[in-house]
């Protein structure tokens, strides 16, 4: 993903899963389908959970929880995950299966996998942490809620960590779900151009770490603020003047103490639909000069949905890690009629405070701010 | 340890209307099935087009704001269900094995978890945060935590509802709930509420643990009900008993509730 971000070299494919006929671009994980689950798990196999062990296995995450584990006791480590669809993609083939009686065949008797708390039992079975497990689900808001929530329950004393993270796979309820309000793009998604004509779907899997520095021990990154709000406007449509926004924004930073001009760095919501860009222009007009740089990867992934919270984390903290801002991939022609101009190209830049958006639908927002360690 | 102050509830099921129905039947009134279900906070018209799940959710929250008079607008919303909207899903699932194309945009955007919340905030015109959150079967023990975490934290009320709708016939394998029930508890911190209809401190204990709850209510079956786990809380407000009462959380841990009431430790209203 770094390097892609550093060569503005896009993971979005024309869709080829075999059974869908939409005609658009996907944000596809390759050979996702061939990834074992080891024995104990096989159980719980669907989609969502082969995704979820794949991603277990990247970058040492499943040793530093060892380690951790060790260390603190597993039973003082929650497990936060956020999702929009859970193992949904397992219960479509089940219903395209039903036996002549109604009920599921038996090879698709998983209880534990048709329900949409499957990715926080997958995650704490597969890394054996026994404190609170908890799945959020507040559409494309998810996996940013699950740091809102985990910082609660540190500071708490519920837990000294939290194992965060989001999961969403492909599925035909999202693709045809999204196609039924006209929301899909039959070309690559091009977030903030004034040609942008929907969005690309996409999946990923993320997780992090969170806790005080004497539980976790060495800290990269300081978790600084969040904000969470509701539009109360309507359930796909966001508020007009981006009201809730605004609010998610404004509390974040005031719980993060940093003032809006002294971040560096915002990694939008973007989805590239019609209304988001333009009501995320808005919102932004309203707080932020031309001093801070904000761009939306989802030409690079796809809208993960209730993975984008986490995913677009991640990209923020490589942004702070690496002192290159990634730009808005595909965005050729930014709207002119834009409140707040989006960059296009990536910028290297040291990074000391940057702020990441997610919206779902419901009207539920989400904003994370966050801070070099030790700054 | 982690203390809070119940100043509303709201139940429903198909036995039982609201909290005073509720409290009747437990008394020995005869239920009758067929409860009305029109929360009046949505208006007629959305009404009609909302889902079930949506509308016992929003009647339920509306019962609990309203036995503690308090404005719906300024307080938090944590929605808990193990499986979400069934009918939904099903209706989805049966559509997409047949038909994608023809899928309801309507439906689809009703089909997210936090559609209850989402309808609550626009109908009480609330920006407070709104989370939707499940535990599979153990949703009650982990809405319930989440909640009271959220209201000493924040410092602010905070609404938890939990509800689970009847299984159709594919899920009854995952959730067999023979009846659909919810249940909202408004939660306030310690010391907000002047007069709490209870109080709660509740840990999480580590230990195996059946729910021992007095499971069925006339004859009606609520084991099998995830959100219906929370009965034993709202029996033993219902007969202002103090009780220790225990809530699974995961096949290690239970939530540890211990149950007072106000009234009966020596406080004097007015």
């Amino acid at each position: 993903m770094r390097e892609a971000i550093h060569e503005r070299r896009s993971g979005l494919r024309r869709n080829d899963l075999e059974a869908c006929d939409l005609d658009t671009w996907i944000g596809r994980v390759a050979n996702l389908e061939e990834v074992a689950l080891p024995d104990s798990l096989k159980l719980l196999h669907s989609r969502n959970n082969q995704l979820a062990w794949l991603g277990l296995q990247q970058d040492g995450m499943l040793d530093a929880i060892a380690e951790l584990r060790q260390r603190i006791g597993s039973d003082r480590i929650g497990v936060i995950m956020g999702t929009s669809t859970s193992s949904i993609a397992r219960t479509e083939e089940a219903y395209a299966n039903l036996l002549p009686s109604g009920a599921m065949p038996p090879e698709y008797c998983q209880p534990e996998v048709h329900n949409l708390h499957s990715p926080g039992i997958f995650v704490a079975e597969a890394t054996g942490l026994e404190g609170p497990s908890m799945t959020i689900s507040t559409a494309c808001s998810s996996s940013a809620k699950v740091f809102a929530s985990a910082m609660r329950w540190i500071s708490h004393g519920l837990v000294d960590a939290v194992l965060v993270g989001g999961i969403d796979s492909l599925c035909m309820s999202i693709l045809y779900g999204f196609n039924s309000l006209e929301l899909v793009s039959p070309d690559r998604c091009r977030p903030f151009d004034e040609r942008r004509n929907g969005i690309n779907i996409g999946e990923s899997c993320g997780y992090a770490i969170i806790g005080k520095e004497d539980a976790i021990g060495a800290v990269q990154f300081s978790m600084l603020g969040y904000g969470e709000s509701s539009d109360a406007y309507h359930m796909s449509h966001p508020h007009p003047d981006g009201k809730g926004a605004v609010l998610a924004m404004s509390q974040a930073l005031d719980r993060a103490g940093v003032a809006a001009d002294d971040i560096d760095y915002i990694n939008l919501h973007g989805t590239a639909s019609q209304a988001n860009d333009r009501i995320e222009a808005l919102a932004l007009g309203q707080l932020f000069s031309d001093r801070t740089l904000a761009s939306s990867t989802k030409a690079w992934t796809g809208h993960t949905l209730g993975a984008a919270g986490i995913l677009e984390a991640v990209i923020t903290l490589e942004a702070m890690r690496y002192g290159i801002v990634p730009g808005t991939l595909n965005c050729d022609q930014p709207d002119p009629d834009f409140a707040f101009h989006v960059v296009q190209q990536n910028v290297q830049r040291r990074v000391r405070y940057a702020m990441t958006n997610s919206f779902g639908f419901g009207g539920n927002n989400a904003t994370l701010v966050f801070g070099q360690a030790h700054d | 340890m982690t203390s809070v102050n119940i100043s509303g509830i709201g139940v429903w099921s198909e036995q039982f209307a609201n909290w005073d129905e509720f409290r009747a039947v437990l008394g020995g009134s005869e239920a009758v099935l067929g409860s009305a279900l029109k929360p009046e906070l949505i208006p007629p018209k959305e009404r009609r087009r909302a889902p079930q799940a949506v509308k016992m959710a929003i009647e339920v929250m509306d019962q609990a704001c309203q036995m503690a008079t308090l404005d719906p607008s300024g307080v938090a919303t944590v929605f808990a269900s193990g499986m979400g909207d069934m009918q939904i899903t099903d209706y989805m699932c049966r559509t997409l094995a047949t038909t994608p194309r023809l899928v309801s945009p309507t439906r689809f955007h009703n089909s997210v978890h936090n559609a209850s919340t989402g309808y609550w905030s626009i109908a009480t015109g609330s920006h407070a945060p709104a989370n939707a959150v499940s535990g599979y079967s153990f949703s009650v023990a982990i809405a319930i935590l989440e909640a009271a975490v959220q209201a000493i934290e924040e410092n602010i009320p905070v609404l938890v509802v939990v509800e689970e709708l009847e299984a159709p016939q594919p899920f009854k394998s995952v959730c067999d709930a023979e009846l659909a029930f919810a249940a909202a508890l408004l939660l306030s911190p310690g010391g907000a509420a002047s007069s709490p209809l209870a109080s709660m401190d509740i840990k999480v204990h580590r230990s195996e643990v059946e729910n021992s709850a007095p499971w069925r209510v006339q004859g009606v079956d609520y084991s099998t009900n995830f959100a219906a786990k929370i009965l034993p809380l709202l029996i033993a407000v219902a007969g202002q008993d103090a009780a220790d009462l225990q809530f699974p959380m995961s096949r290690s841990a239970a939530l540890q509730v211990s149950l007072s009431m106000e009234r009966m430790s020596g406080t004097v209203d007015g």
